[in-house]
């Protein structure tokens, strides 16, 4: 596939992998190798000190993978600033997905407070890539902050309702000078499909991969069906018509009227 | 916390004593985090609040 860059760093994959919720690091390191992903993404909590087996990202190999920190369970842009500087203490690299999520129903993100944590970030040095609704002015001001990404969700997170947001990424895709990265919500290979067959850069999938019975095929299927999108989307999609248009030639035929 | 320690504790004699694998762990020591090279310098006085986080699985 053609390269894809953000914030000047180049990638090959167009398939983001988030490593919550599977069932060993055995089945998350599987699968981030069989989706051929480059970036994976991780949160920040307390260490449990009574579960001394909790280091679970041993499984992934950091030589090989962009860790990227998010700063789930931020409510306000200050817990998720200093969500963000842990996080760059952690991995020694300034990258962070920026998510402030107040609402524990729908964990959707705060508008407000992620605008302004990205400004305060960006003038940090982070390079921030935000989780936002599909909300095309904002997805203008984060990029006018400075971001290296917009992250639109498709539906709400976890949720594999596909992209219920189809509308809005459309313009957000059609106003970006960033990569735009559908995050949260894809459930299914063709979910992905149809954001990349939209042209957006990337998409962001975990639940998805992470809870099929077999994550690594599903994984697996996700990375084909991103080739796929994008490969739809550079190339030129058909024109859609009401009416048929025989495939087949109309002369020939064999009868005499 | 240390009773056979006459030491003054540093922030990696904490971690030696909870069990928990250094090399994994950011520390926030009154607010401040405190850079993974200098836990063995960094000594902990009474009355001041650590904060130990580390990466876990998520999206």
């Amino acid at each position: 596939m053609d390269k894809f860059v953000i914030a000047g760093k180049q990638f090959t994959s167009r398939l983001l992998i988030g490593t919550g919720k599977f069932s060993s690091s055995k089945a998350m390191a599987q699968a981030i190798e069989a989706a051929g992903a480059e970036i994976v993404t991780v949160a920040l909590r307390r260490v449990d000190i009574t579960n001394k087996d909790d280091d679970m990202l041993s499984a992934i190999d950091r030589q090989k993978y962009l860790l990227l920190p998010n700063t789930s369970g931020a409510r306000t842009a200050d817990e998720a600033i200093r969500l963000s500087h842990l996080a760059r203490a952690a991995t020694g690299i300034n990258w962070v997905k920026l998510e402030v999520t107040p609402d524990p129903y729908y964990l959707l993100p705060d508008p407000i407070e992620t605008l302004k944590a990205a400004e305060i970030l960006v003038k940090e040095g982070f390079i921030v890539l935000p989780y936002i609704n599909a909300d095309p002015i904002l997805s203008k001001k984060l990029q006018d902050v400075g971001t290296a990404t917009v992250m639109p969700l498709a539906s709400p997170i976890g949720s594999n309702q596909g992209l219920k947001t189809r509308a809005a990424i459309e313009i957000i895709i059609e106003q970006a000078n960033v990569p735009v990265i559908v995050d949260a919500g894809l459930g299914l290979p063709s979910h992905a499909a149809e954001a990349m067959e939209m042209g957006a850069d990337a998409v962001l999938v975990n639940t998805a991969i992470a809870t099929a019975v077999e994550p690594a095929k599903m994984a697996e299927a996700f990375k084909l069906a991103v080739m796929a999108g994008r490969t739809a989307y550079l190339f030129g999609a058909a024109a859609e018509s009401k009416k048929a248009n025989a495939s087949s030639p109309l002369t020939g035929f064999l009868r005499n009227d | 916390m240390f009773p056979d320690n006459k030491m003054p504790a540093t922030v990696a004699d904490l971690l030696r004593h909870l069990g928990v694998d250094s090399a994994t762990v950011v520390a926030e020591l009154d607010g401040q985090i405190i850079e993974r090279k200098n836990f063995a310098t960094t000594t902990l006085n009474a009355g001041q609040t650590i904060e130990l986080v580390r990466f876990v699985p998520g999206g």
